[in-house]
C-alpha cells in the first residue's frame, strides 16, 4: 500500500498519513427494519473497482475526508471534505 | 594496475585472505585458489561462482555474523570474518553430500509423497531443518537500548528515478538532468557504467558518460545500492549497502514522478548433465573476473555457444592467455565430467579434457521490476526472450531490457534430457528431471508447478531457472511460450535483511507532567501505550515486587494512597448540542445528566461492540468532561469527529489529555488529605458518589470527580499541566500525617479487581458487547437512536453465549497467564482475560469469559495452569465491598 492520497487541504501525501476509515454507508432511519440495520451493520460491498470511502488525515489537517478510490488499481481519482454526509437521520 | 596499490586482508573461515582496494569477497578468494564457495541447498553439491554478478545462489555466505551475503558483489573489507553457511563441517569435505546418493528418497514433491503422518514429520523435521537452508539468523540485536542502530532509512522525493546505471541509465540521467529534472540513478554493482566497464567497445565512451553524470548537480547517484520493489505511485525501495562511511544498510524511500528502468539484461545458465559443477561458469562472469580484476578463471576452457558471442569470448580467453581447448554448439553438449570440479566435457562425438567451461548463456531482460509494477512480458521467438509491453504510466524501459540487441542463445537442446543431475533451479536443486515428473503428475500449469517443485522460489527469485523452466513445462505440455506465461514478480526482489526493512528505533514516549517525580519516588516503570507509568514503587532492595505492592495496596485500603492518572484520555466537549451528541454515541442516556453529576460511559459501534468505556461529567450546561481509555483517546476524538460532519450541531471536541496532569485520591482518609488543599465542602451529603466541581487545589484550578475505580472513596483532580507537580507534592505532604502513598498501576489493577471493574481492551475484546460483558444497565434502548442501537436491541433478545464471570481459586496460589484456558469435561470452556493476587483473603481472583451455560453464581469450574486443571469457584459479584458503601462515605 504505497498510493498517496492528495489531502484537500495538506496537498498530495502518503496513504500511511492516513487512517481509513470505511466504505461510506447511509445510516438506516430509526424506524428502517431490521434487515436494512443488519445491511448497514454488517454488510459490506468490497468493491473491487471505484468506491467513495473515508480517511482521517491523521498526520496532518486532522480532519476527515472522502475519497473516491480504484480499489483495484489503488488509485486515488477524487477527494474532499464533505459538505452533505449521506446520513438521512442525525437527530 | 591494481597490484601497486595497497593490500589487506580479510578472514574466511580462519584462513588469511589478501585483497586489493576494489576486490569483492568473494574475488579475493577466487584470486586465494578457493573454488568451491557453498553447498547446495539440498543436495550439498560443491557450487562456485558462476555469474560474479550477484544475481546466482552460488556464493551466499555469512559475513561479520551477516548470513546470505552475495560476496560476488560486496565488497571486500579488512578484518571482516567471512564463513560458509550450511557445511557439515567444511565446504571441501561435507559429508552430507552423500544427500546426492540419497536423491531417489527425495523425489520431487517428497513432503506431500513420504510425510503423511504427523509422527514421520516428527522424526524427520529436525535432521532436514538442519541438513536443508541456508544461513543462521544473527542473534537479534537489542535496538531499545542502543543509539547507534545498524540500520537506517531515508526518503527521497524527486522528478526522475533511474534504475541501473550502465549506459542507458547514465544517458537518460544526463539527458533529463539537462532538462531541469531532478534525477535519482541506482545502480547494484561496486562502480558504475554496466558491462561496458569490463567491455572493449566503447570504453572511452562509457568512461565520459560517468564523469558526466557524476559532475551533473541535478543527478544523485546511490552505487552499490539495489531497488527491491517499484510499488504503487511510483514508490521505489532501495537498499544502499553499507559502504567506507555508514555501518549498516539503509533502506530509501524514493517517490519519483517518473520511474526509468535501465536493467539491462543477466545471463541465465544452459541445461546439460552436471550444469552446475564447480569450474561451469556464465561467461558474463569470466568477462567480469578476466576484464575487471585480471584473474585467469583456468587453463584449458571449453566454450559452449555459437555465433559473435562465442567468438568473442574464445578471443577474450585467449588474450587472457588461457587455452581454447574447443568451442561445443549447444546442442552437441551431453555432460560435464568431474565429481566436483571440471575435469572435462562430453559431447555427442568426443570427449574434451578441460577445467572450465564457459557457457554463453541465455540473455534474460531483467524485467522483473517493470513486472512488479504491472506491464506485462511476451515471448518474443526472434529474441529468445520475454519482453516486456503495456508499461504503466509514468514508467518507462531504456536499453537492453526492452530486448534490443538480444538474440536466442541456444536452442532448446537439452529439453528431453531427463537426467538427475541437470539442474535448473540451482538455489533450491531441482532438476530437469524433477520438473518432468511434476508436470507428469499433473502440474503442468507454470504457477502450480513453480508451487510443486519450489522451482524459482529461492534466493534468486527465479534469474537463473525462470526461463528454462518455463521453457521445459512448455514443451513438455506441448503450449506455446506466451501460453506457458510467466510466473509473478512480487517485491521484495533481491530480498531484504529484516534489520534493514525495521530500520532504527523511533519509538514515540510520551511522559507524565510528574515523570521526574516517579523517577524520585524509585518507580518501576512499564509502558503503556505510548506511555511510561510506574508499575509500582521501589522500597530497598531486599524488599520484593509482591511486598512493594501489597504495602501500597494496604495504604489504599487503610489509609490513603494517590496515583498518576494523567496519560487517562481527556476530552472537553462544549456547545449548545454537546448532549445530544453524547447521547448519539454513548449507550447511555447524557442529555438529562444533571450539571455537577458523573456517569459511567460506554460507546459501542453499530454492530453492538464496545469500543471504549469512561466517564462523563457535566461541568456546566453546555460544557462536559470526558475521560476515556489511555490507548483509545485519538480514536474517540476521530469518532466524535466523525459522527459530527454534516450535522450543524454546536459542538466542539477538543482533546485536551496533553494539557491535565490528572492524580487520583482514593483510601478512607482521602476527605481529610483533601479538604487540607480545598474550600469545597467534601461532605458525603454535599459532595457525593458520582459527583463533580470545579474547584481550587492548593491554589490550582481544578476539576474534581467522585469516582472509585479502586473502590474507596476519592476524587479525581485534573489539573492544567504545569500545576500538575505542586499539586502532586501539595497532596503527598498534607497526606503525610496518613502516612499516604503513592502507587502504581500493578496496585490499581489488584484493587480494581477485587472491585470486578473491567477493563475495556483487557477484560473484553474485539467480540464483547455490553450485554455479555454483563452490564446491561448501561444500555438505554428506550432512547431514540443511538450508535448501536438496533444491534443492541436484537442482541438483548437472543441468546448470549459466552459470559464475564468472576472467579476465586481454591486452594492454590498459582496464577493463571492471561488467556488461560477454562476447561470442563476436558473440552476448552472460557478464558482468563485478568488474574492477580488478592490480598484480600490470600487468594488468587479474576475475571474469564465463559459460556453462558456455565457461568452461575457459585458454579465449580477448572482453570489449566501449567498443563494442570486447578479449581476455581465462580463469583459474580464484587470481592470486595460488593455493596459499595466506602464508595460513599
Amino acid at each position: 500500500m504505497s498510493f498517496r492520497i492528495p489531502c484537500p487541504q495538506c496537498g498530495t501525501r502518503s496513504a500511511y498519513e492516513f487512517r481509513f476509515g470505511g466504505e461510506v454507508l447511509t445510516r438506516p432511519r430509526t424506524d428502517a427494519d431490521a434487515d436494512a440495520w443488519y445491511r448497514y451493520s454488517f454488510a459490506r460491498k468490497n468493491t473491487m473497482g471505484i468506491q467513495t470511502e473515508w480517511w482521517y488525515h491523521r498526520l496532518g489537517c486532522r480532519q476527515w475526508l472522502q475519497v473516491v478510490r480504484d480499489t483495484k488499481e489503488n488509485r486515488v481519482l477524487a477527494t474532499s471534505f464533505i459538505e452533505k454526509k449521506e446520513r438521512e437521520d442525525c437527530a | 594496475m591494481l597490484k601497486t596499490r595497497a593490500r589487506f586482508s580479510f578472514s574466511f573461515g580462519g584462513t588469511s585472505i589478501e585483497a586489493y582496494p576494489g576486490d569483492s569477497i568473494g574475488v579475493a578468494m577466487f584470486r586465494a585458489g578457493i573454488r568451491i564457495f557453498t553447498r547446495s541447498f539440498k543436495h550439498h553439491r560443491a557450487r562456485g561462482l558462476m555469474c560474479v554478478s550477484g544475481n546466482c545462489p552460488n556464493c551466499l555466505m555469512n559475513v561479520d555474523g551477516m548470513p546470505n551475503v552475495r560476496v560476488c558483489t560486496t565488497p571486500a573489507k579488512a578484518g571482516m570474518n567471512v564463513t560458509p553457511q550450511n557445511v557439515f563441517p567444511s565446504l571441501k569435505f561435507d559429508w552430507l553430500s552423500i544427500l546426492q546418493k540419497l536423491d531417489w528418497l527425495m523425489p520431487v514433491g517428497w513432503y506431500y509423497k513420504i510425510f503423511t503422518h504427523r509422527f514421520i514429520w516428527s522424526i524427520v523435521s529436525p535432521f532436514i531443518r538442519k541438513a536443508a537452508g541456508l544461513g543462521k539468523a544473527p542473534p537479534i540485536i537489542n535496538n531499545f537500548s542502543s543509539t547507534t542502530a545498524p540500520y537506517d532509512h531515508s526518503y527521497i522525493h524527486t522528478d526522475v528515478a533511474i534504475v541501473g546505471g550502465g549506459s542507458a541509465g547514465l544517458t537518460a540521467a544526463i539527458e533529463n538532468a539537462k532538462q531541469g529534472s531532478r534525477c535519482v540513478l541506482i545502480d547494484d554493482q561496486i562502480a558504475l557504467g554496466g558491462y561496458r566497464r569490463f567491455g572493449t567497445v566503447d570504453t572511452n565512451k562509457n568512461e565520459n558518460l560517468i564523469q558526466q553524470a557524476m559532475s551533473e548537480k541535478q543527478i544523485t547517484i546511490l552505487s552499490h545500492s539495489y531497488c527491491f520493489g517499484l510499488y504503487e505511485d511510483r514508490l521505489l525501495g532501495v537498499v544502499q549497502l553499507p559502504n567506507d562511511n555508514t555501518q549498516g544498510e539503509s533502506v530509501t524511500h524514493i517517490r519519483a514522478d517518473r520511474v526509468i528502468i535501465a536493467t539491462g539484461t543477466f545471463e541465465a545458465p544452459l541445461l546439460f548433465e552436471n550444469n552446475d559443477l564447480v569450474g561451469v561458469m556464465l561467461s558474463s562472469g569470466v568477462e567480469r573476473l578476466i576484464g575487471l580484476y585480471a584473474i585467469n578463471p583456468g587453463h584449458q576452457a571449453v566454450v559452449i555457444g555459437d555465433g559473435a558471442r562465442a567468438e568473442h569470448i574464445a578471443s577474450l580467453l585467449q588474450h587472457a592467455g588461457i587455452e581454447v581447448v574447443s568451442l561445443v554448439h549447444s546442442e552437441q553438449v551431453v555432460s560435464a565430467l568431474g565429481s566436483e570440479q571440471v575435469t572435462g566435457i562430453q559431447t555427442v562425438t568426443t570427449r574434451i579434457n578441460c577445467d572450465l567451461i564457459v557457457v554463453c548463456g541465455h540473455l534474460v531482460p531483467n524485467a522483473g521490476l517493470l513486472h512488479q509494477a504491472g506491464a506485462s512480458l511476451e515471448w518474443v521467438d526472434d529474441k529468445g526472450a520475454f519482453i516486456p509491453t503495456h508499461l504503466p504510466s509514468g514508467i518507462d524501459a531504456i536499453g537492453d531490457v526492452t530486448g534490443e540487441h538480444i538474440t536466442p542463445a541456444a536452442g532448446p537442446s537439452s529439453l528431453n534430457n531427463d537426467s538427475k543431475r541437470c539442474y535448473v533451479c540451482f538455489c533450491e536443486d531441482v532438476t530437469t528431471s524433477d520438473l518432468r515428473t511434476a508436470i507428469d503428475e499433473g502440474f503442468d500449469q507454470i504457477e502450480t508447478l513453480k508451487r510443486y517443485t519450489t522451482v524459482s522460489m529461492g534466493p534468486c527469485q527465479g534469474k537463473m531457472c525462470q526461463l528454462s523452466s518455463i521453457e521445459i513445462c512448455a514443451h513438455k505440455s506441448k503450449r506455446s511460450m506466451n501460453e506457458t506465461g510467466v510466473t509473478t514478480s512480487r517485491p521484495p526482489n533481491p530480498s531484504v535483511s529484516l534489520g534493514a526493512l525495521a530500520g532504527p528505533n523511533h519509538l514515540s514516549v510520551k511522559k507524565s507532567p510528574l515523570h521526574n517525580e516517579h523517577k524520585e519516588l524509585n518507580a518501576v516503570w512499564m509502558n503503556m501505550g505510548d506511555w511510561k507509568r510506574p508499575f509500582y514503587y521501589s522500597r530497598t532492595r531486599a524488599t520484593t515486587m509482591q511486598a512493594c505492592i501489597e504495602r501500597e495496596y494496604r495504604a489504599v485500603r487503610e489509609r490513603v494512597g494517590v496515583i498518576d492518572i494523567s496519560p487517562l484520555g481527556k476530552i472537553e466537549v462544549k456547545g449548545r448540542d454537546a448532549g445530544k451528541l453524547l447521547n448519539l454515541v454513548y449507550t447511555h442516556r447524557f442529555g438529562n445528566l444533571k450539571v455537577g453529576r458523573v456517569r459511567y460511559a460506554v460507546m459501542c459501534d453499530e454492530t453492538g461492540i464496545i469500543l471504549d468505556d469512561g466517564t462523563i461529567s457535566r461541568l456546566s450546561d453546555e460544557h462536559y468532561f470526558l475521560t476515556t481509555t489511555t490507548g483509545n483517546t485519538e480514536f474517540v476524538v476521530q469518532w466524535l469527529e466523525w459522527w459530527l460532519i454534516d450535522t450543524n450541531w454546536d459542538v466542539h471536541v477538543i482533546n485536551v489529555t496533553g494539557g491535565r496532569s490528572s492524580i487520583n485520591l482514593a483510601g478512607p482518609k482521602a476527605r481529610d488529605v483533601l479538604s487540607q488543599l480545598t474550600n469545597v465542602d467534601l461532605a458525603s451529603d454535599t459532595f457525593k458518589y458520582m459527583m463533580c466541581r470545579q474547584a481550587e487545589v492548593a491554589g490550582a484550578p481544578a476539576t474534581l470527580l467522585r469516582i472509585g475505580f479502586v473502590g474507596e472513596m476519592g476524587w479525581e483532580i485534573h489539573v492544567p499541566a504545569d500545576y500538575g507537580v505542586h499539586v502532586w507534592k501539595s497532596v503527598l505532604e498534607a497526606g503525610s500525617s496518613h502516612d499516604i502513598l503513592p502507587f502504581g498501576v500493578e496496585t490499581q489493577r489488584v484493587l480494581r479487581l477485587e472491585k470486578q471493574h473491567v477493563i475495556v481492551g483487557v477484560d473484553t475484546d474485539a467480540m464483547s458487547n455490553p450485554y455479555d460483558a454483563a452490564m446491561p444497565w448501561v444500555i438505554k434502548l428506550d432512547k431514540e437512536d443511538f450508535i448501536g442501537k438496533a444491534s443492541l436491541t436484537t442482541q438483548q433478545s437472543t441468546s448470549v453465549h459466552e459470559r464475564l464471570i468472576g472467579f476465586t481459586m481454591i486452594n492454590d496460589t498459582h496464577l493463571p497467564e492471561d488467556g488461560a484456558v477454562l476447561v470442563c469435561s476436558g473440552a476448552p470452556v472460557g478464558r482468563v482475560t485478568s488474574a492477580r493476587f488478592s490480598f484480600l483473603n490470600k487468594t488468587v481472583i479474576g475475571l474469564a469469559w465463559i459460556n453462558a451455560d456455565l457461568a452461575k453464581e457459585g458454579n465449580s469450574i477448572a482453570i489449566r495452569i501449567n498443563g494442570n486443571p486447578a479449581p476455581a469457584r465462580i463469583q459474580q459479584a464484587a470481592f470486595y465491598d460488593p455493596s459499595g458503601d466506602r464508595l460513599r462515605m
